[in-house]
């Protein structure tokens, strides 16, 4: 017998009454009448799970890591009963060609109607050969999950922007998911984080399975029920911020009174992720929390914003680099000596055409 | 072809059938395997190849020091936070950065609370499964599988009949269903599989708890770092604050609940480890202990470096609470120093690596290292540039570079620092060894095995979680004394340092000893060079034919069926490969 | 830019353009001194975070003197069509117009102390042309299309401001460099206006009509009657 999805949601505690509820939720979500209701019961409460292949690029597994530090509901219960994680290469009981031979089959049986969830991204340079998969680039086994997937999510920073094997001068040109040359027109979801908070993924998984939909996307194509607000906007230290009352230095009175850590180079005002709100592990804390300024870990590029511990970004347009600050205070230095200068021979030239008309 | 013998006195030769493994699973990273199997099905000739380059190294030139942590810890998410400590240990060696008392006590819980979760982690969901058949657990009587729980693990408290019933009904209605998830496509038929139905759902059902369990251990981290996977550290100490009874202490990341949370959850991490993972271990044990293949470098030649120091600042072994020390050719009454800072001894080579030296015959200190990528194969590859069916192992084969201590290639990991602390008489772990040799009745000798290698680790599991509560009680004891210090913000401001100055940082990471050295120049790093125990482990042949552990440890091995590399990968995994951290 | 006639006396900047011109300027100092101090707080106050507001005023300065100072944009630009030909001159810039460039030129060459005499000019003189176009109006625009994207962060989704400015900041990358480039824009515009004012002042002595008395009373007046 096939644990269905009814079978999951009764084990976790929901009512026959709410089930048939919140089919009929989704129906109306889906814009459909009441008349469909019974058929979206029905095929919830038989329908298989819905075959995941996760594959990995270039990346540092930490987002696995993370998604496995899920509270609710349990990674245990997703691989389990939510989703039929058919390829994942850390996890995966099988190897070689065994384990090659699942994502021929998972086409063939589910053409058009599996998930692709990629963690890393395909370096493009040296014609992909710095990330190898069965003697062949990665970016092969990527576009061939691709072309026959249903959507395509991209997990953490590495899948959604390149995170830090993208960081300049990124040697391997790695490249995130919706950059790479060729990647079909599916729907991408791009959960970004180094890493995404683990019930942010679990949270984006069931979502789809229960609502049978994509979330609704943010412009940069992030779900918006968890990346619409910055770290700063529910901060709880965002009252110090206000008042002017800041962490000065590492262990100083600030630090230890859990002032704001903007002078510490804080990104929380510039970074669109769920961890003041959501938190993490649970909900046990969140990197401002433990006295760290936020590094704006979702952000595409956070690496090479200039340094960690520094609130105002360099610049690195012009081949060179360079802070707003110290340009400007030293142009504008310049520009006033410069002008003193002038100002002097001006004064001087005009007393001379003065003394000449005189004359 | 010809036969060769390796220096550590390994015969190899080129006969028999090739045989493929890529991708190996149930690793981080990517990697691919390649052996020669002869008629009685014994391992002649291994091959590893490392599938994978980010070019941390090259990343890093430029940047601010005070950063590098954030950019190593994402060498890897598995041993997170090991690389991180390694590098603020780094720059605050170049610096010469002190960190206060409570800072060493914090990262030292850190990094042993790494070291439990990544060997649990590593047993239950990346290794049982080369011991484990869960297909067969379905044949289990839940009753006699409560029986033999209450015999081996008489502590735990989830035993019941009824308790496994469940497990297994799960279990069915997951394989009736037809679709397999991760368990798919396994080789549950090999005859290499040797537990009987109620060891395997015994096993199965702690793969189950300790996927719940081992997110609880990491809040310990989440606590004082503020996230698990990648918690924060920074050089000079801890970005966590201590509070105890002044103003706000509230807002404190350490106050008396959260130093509350985290010593309850130390015993728990104890009890699990204490109560199902050394039971299991020894369950297993029992089972497979006339399968003691796999030793490979371990009886030879291992390296550690010794971490956990007792004392802030003190990184001199008789300081450092995990073995340090190297041994060569199988001496064990002699444990060498190890010298870090020495450019002879410790040196990366590359002539079957995917980089290029200018000169390729000579291995460089890492403060001299290079790191220039050069993909290209040998001319007796088959396959193309894009598609290899078979390396060539005479050439360049690997992304992984061959670090060598004195020329000789080393193992690292749980089962090296065993070696070593043994070799030491190091109390404890002595004990540690004798109780389970003699409780599976097997000679030392079998400690140098596949076997031993994943014994080794739940022993250092164990170990580590009782060091955890020392430390905890020890930063108890510090703050009670009256000292809250956490960070020492002496040499933040990089208008301090001078011009130019090189360190090195160290660690024992879960997989073994791993090392970062760097060179800053004008408060910019100028070269940053990592040697992470799976290039150790995982490190490609050098010029005099050596060959590194993982390859030394398939040899001679004895496969069930050609076509299932269920042993194969049994072996590799007891080092648990991270091919992210060995190529980095 | 065209030569005057023997004239004395011109009416040039009408009221609102005058008023614009200081309120304007008004607003930059504000914009510029609080920017400032938003990317570089003031030493942390003791005590209760609900015992002040420092950043939270300081912030608001900004926000308002932002609003100010785009109404005051729009009110200019609209004046640029309903006002005299003057009013439209820091909109334009004839850079296909040989004579603009060889009076260009020769104001660099005044500048320069190479040429002996200035020109004269009723409305903008050519090299103020081209900081007024490039720092007044493009400058001003940057710095209105930044601030408001990086004020509909906080508006958050689905406010007008997220609605006509938010698609700015995966434009230009990030949020951080969105806020990387308005702060360089806050140094491009402090030091156009240093250079501005004493140009101004300067200009006042040295040239042969008045300056800083016409952005008051609206009137330029020639010392000479000469072209
Ligand atoms: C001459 C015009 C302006 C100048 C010189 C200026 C200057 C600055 C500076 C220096 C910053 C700090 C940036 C950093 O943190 O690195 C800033 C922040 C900001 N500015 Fe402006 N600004 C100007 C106009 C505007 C306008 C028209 C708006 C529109 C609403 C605006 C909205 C903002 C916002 C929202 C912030 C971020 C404040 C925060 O999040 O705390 N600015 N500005
Ligand atoms: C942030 C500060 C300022 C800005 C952005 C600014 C901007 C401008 C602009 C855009 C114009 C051209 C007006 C038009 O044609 O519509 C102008 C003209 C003028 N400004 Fe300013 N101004 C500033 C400060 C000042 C100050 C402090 C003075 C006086 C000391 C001054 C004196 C003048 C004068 C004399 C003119 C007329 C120039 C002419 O007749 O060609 N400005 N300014
Ligand atoms: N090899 C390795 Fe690590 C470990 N343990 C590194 O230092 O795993 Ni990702
Ligand atoms: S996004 Fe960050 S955490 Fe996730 S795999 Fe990439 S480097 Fe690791
Ligand atoms: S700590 Fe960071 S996110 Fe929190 S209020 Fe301060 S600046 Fe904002
Ligand atoms: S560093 Fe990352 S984890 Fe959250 S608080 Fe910042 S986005
Ligand atoms: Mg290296």
């Amino acid at each position: 017998m096939i644990e269905t999805f009814y079978d999951v949601m009764r084990r976790q505690g929901i009512s026959r009454r709410s089930f048939v509820k919140f089919c009929s939720l989704t129906a109306s979500a889906l814009g459909l009448g009441p008349a469909v209701v019974p058929q979206i019961v029905h095929a919830m409460e038989t329908k298989p799970r819905i075959p995941v292949l996760w594959l990995h690029g270039l990346e540092c597994t930490c987002c696995s890591e993370s998604f496995i530090r899920s509270a609710h509901p349990l990674a245990k219960d997703v691989v389990l009963s939510m989703i039929s994680l058919d390829y994942d290469d850390t996890l995966m009981a099988a190897a070689g060609h065994q384990a090659e031979a699942i994502i021929e089959e998972t086409i063939e049986k589910y053409d058009g109607n599996y998930i692709l969830a990629v963690e890393g991204n395909p370096p493009l340079n040296e014609d992909g050969m710095f990330c190898i998969i069965g003697g062949k680039p990665f970016t092969e086994q990527l576009l061939h999950a691709a072309e026959h997937c249903k959507a395509i999510i991209s997990w953490g920073s590495c899948a959604s922007w390149g995170c830090v094997q993208a960081a300049r001068p990124n040697p391997t040109q790695a490249t995130p998911i919706h950059k790479v040359p060729g990647i079909p027109a599916k729907p991408i979801i791009k959960v970004p984080g180094c890493p995404p908070i683990a019930e942010v993924m679990t949270a984006v998984i069931t979502y789809m399975l229960t609502f049978e939909q994509i979330p609704a996307l943010d412009r940069q194509g992030r779900p918006k029920m968890f990346y619409s607000q910055r770290v700063h906007d529910k901060c709880y230290r965002r009252p110090h911020f206000d008042a002017g009352q800041f962490v000065e230095s590492f262990d100083d009175e600030g630090a230890r009174r859990g002032y704001c850590l903007y002078k510490m180079g804080c990104k929380g005002p510039t970074t669109y992720n769920a961890c003041s709100t959501i938190r993490w592990n649970g909900g046990l804390s969140f990197p401002i929390q433990a006295g760290h300024p936020c590094i704006g870990c979702s952000e595409d590029g956070f690496w090479d914003k200039g340094s960690f511990y520094q609130h105002t970004t360099d610049t690195h347009q012009f081949g060179v680099e360079a802070n707003a600050d110290k340009v400007g205070l030293a142009a504008a230095g310049i520009v006033g000596g410069a002008i003193a200068a002038h100002a002097a021979v001006s004064a001087l030239k005009s007393a001379r055409k003065q003394g000449g008309d005189n004359q | 072809m010809s036969t060769f013998t390796t220096p550590t006195g390994f015969q190899m030769d080129n006969s028999g059938k090739r045989v493929v493994v890529d991708p190996v699973t149930r690793i981080e990273g990517h990697m691919r395997c390649e052996v020669n199997v002869d008629d009685d099905n014994i391992i002649r000739n291994a091959v590893s190849t490392g599938t994978m380059w980010r070019g941390l190294e090259v990343i890093l030139k430029g940047r601010d020091p005070r950063d590098a942590w954030a950019f190593v810890q994402r060498i890897c998410g598995v041993c997170t936070g090991t690389h991180a400590l390694t590098s603020v240990r780094c720059v605050e060696d170049a610096l010469g950065i002190q960190i206060p008392e409570n800072a060493n006590s914090i990262r030292n819980i850190m990094q042993l609370t790494l070291q439990v979760h990544d060997h649990l982690v590593h047993f239950y969901h990346l290794h049982a499964l080369d011991w484990v058949n869960p297909v067969n657990a379905l044949k289990a009587d839940p009753k006699a599988t409560s029986e033999l729980q209450q015999m081996v693990a008489p502590n735990h408290p989830k035993s019941s009949p009824g308790y496994f019933r469940d497990i297994q009904n799960r279990l069915k209605k997951f394989v009736e269903s037809g679709q397999l998830g991760p368990f798919k496509n396994g080789y549950w038929t090999n005859p290499a599989y040797l537990l009987p139905p109620e060891a395997d759902l015994m096993a199965v059902t702690h793969y189950l708890e300790a996927l719940d369990f081992q997110k609880e251990i990491m809040k310990i981290r989440t606590i004082f770092g503020g996230k698990d996977p990648h918690p924060n550290w920074m050089v000079g100490g801890v970005p966590c604050a201590i509070n105890m009874n002044d103003d706000m202490a509230a807002g404190a990341p350490l106050n008396m609940v959260t130093l509350n949370q985290i010593s309850s959850i130390i015993d728990q991490t104890r009890d699990f480890v204490k109560n199902v993972y050394i039971p299991d271990i020894l369950a297993v044990g029992q089972f497979y202990k006339g399968w003691l293949y796999g030793g490979g470098l371990s009886g030879i030649n291992v390296l550690a470096y010794g971490d956990i120091p007792d004392r802030a600042n003190d990184y001199s072994p008789g300081n450092l609470m995990m073995p340090h020390g190297a041994i060569i050719n199988g001496n064990l009454k002699e444990v060498h120093p190890v010298d870090l800072r020495n450019p002879d001894e410790i040196q990366e080579f590359v002539p079957h690596s995917w980089y290029q030296y200018p000169d390729e015959a000579r291995g460089l200190h890492p403060w001299d290292g290079i790191t220039e990528p050069k993909y290209e194969l040998g001319p007796n590859t088959k396959g193309t540039r894009t598609n290899i069916q078979e390396i060539d192992e005479g050439a360049k084969y690997s992304w992984i570079k061959a670090p060598r201590w004195n020329g000789h290639a080393m193992e690292v990991g749980p089962l090296a620092r065993y070696v070593v602390g043994y070799a030491n008489g190091h109390e404890y772990i002595t004990e540690q060894i004798n109780f389970v040799l003699k409780t599976l009745d097997v000679p030392v000798s079998a400690l140098f095995s596949t076997l031993g290698r994943t014994a080794a680790r739940a022993l250092e599991a164990d170990w580590a979680g009782d060091q955890m509560r020392y430390f905890m009680d020890k930063l108890m004891a510090n703050i009670k004394a009256g000292d809250i210090s956490t960070a020492n913000t002496d040499n933040w401001n990089p208008a301090t340092w001078p011009q130019s100055v090189k360190g090195v940082g160290f660690s024992e990471a879960p997989r073994g000893a791993l090392g970062h050295w760097i060179q800053i120049k004008d408060t910019k790093i100028d070269n940053y060079q990592c040697i992470v125990p799976t290039t150790w482990n995982g490190s490609p042949r050098d010029s005099q034919g050596g060959i590194g552990a993982f390859e030394a440890s398939l040899m001679n091995t004895k496969v069930e069926r050609k076509e299932e590399p269920v042993e194969i990968l049994r072996t590799l995994h007891s080092f648990d490969p991270c091919l992210a951290c060995s190529t980095h | 830019m065209e030569l005057t006639q023997k004239q004395t006396a011109v009416y040039v900047y009408e009221a609102p353009v005058r008023l614009w011109h200081w309120v304007n300027a008004l607003c930059i100092v504000v914009l510029s001194v609080t920017g400032y101090l938003i990317a570089n707080p003031l030493p942390t106050l003791p005590g209760e975070a609900s015992d002040w507001f420092v950043m939270g005023y300081i912030r608001f300065a900004h926000f308002a003197a932002a609003y100010i100072f785009t109404v005051g944009f729009i009110g200019r630009v609209y004046w640029s069509f309903v006002g005299n030909r003057y009013s439209r001159e820091i909109f334009h810039l004839n850079l296909f117009n040989r004579e603009y460039w060889k009076e260009l030129v020769h104001e660099m060459r005044w500048y320069a102390f190479l040429a002996k005499e200035p020109k004269k000019y009723v409305g903008h003189n050519p090299l103020a042309a081209i900081f007024m176009v490039g720092i007044v109006v493009i400058g001003s625009l940057a710095m209105m299309l930044t601030g408001f994207a990086l004020y509909a962060e906080q508006s958050g989704p689905g406010s007008w401001q997220d609605t006509l400015f938010g698609w700015l900041i995966p434009l230009v990358g990030q949020s951080q460099d969105v806020r990387m480039w308005h702060h360089w824009g806050m140094w491009i515009i402090t030091i156009f206006a240093i250079i501005h004012i004493y140009a101004a002042v300067r200009e006042d002595i040295m040239s042969r009509q008045s300056l800083v008395s016409t952005m008051i009373s609206g009137w330029r007046m020639f010392k000479d009657d000469r072209d």
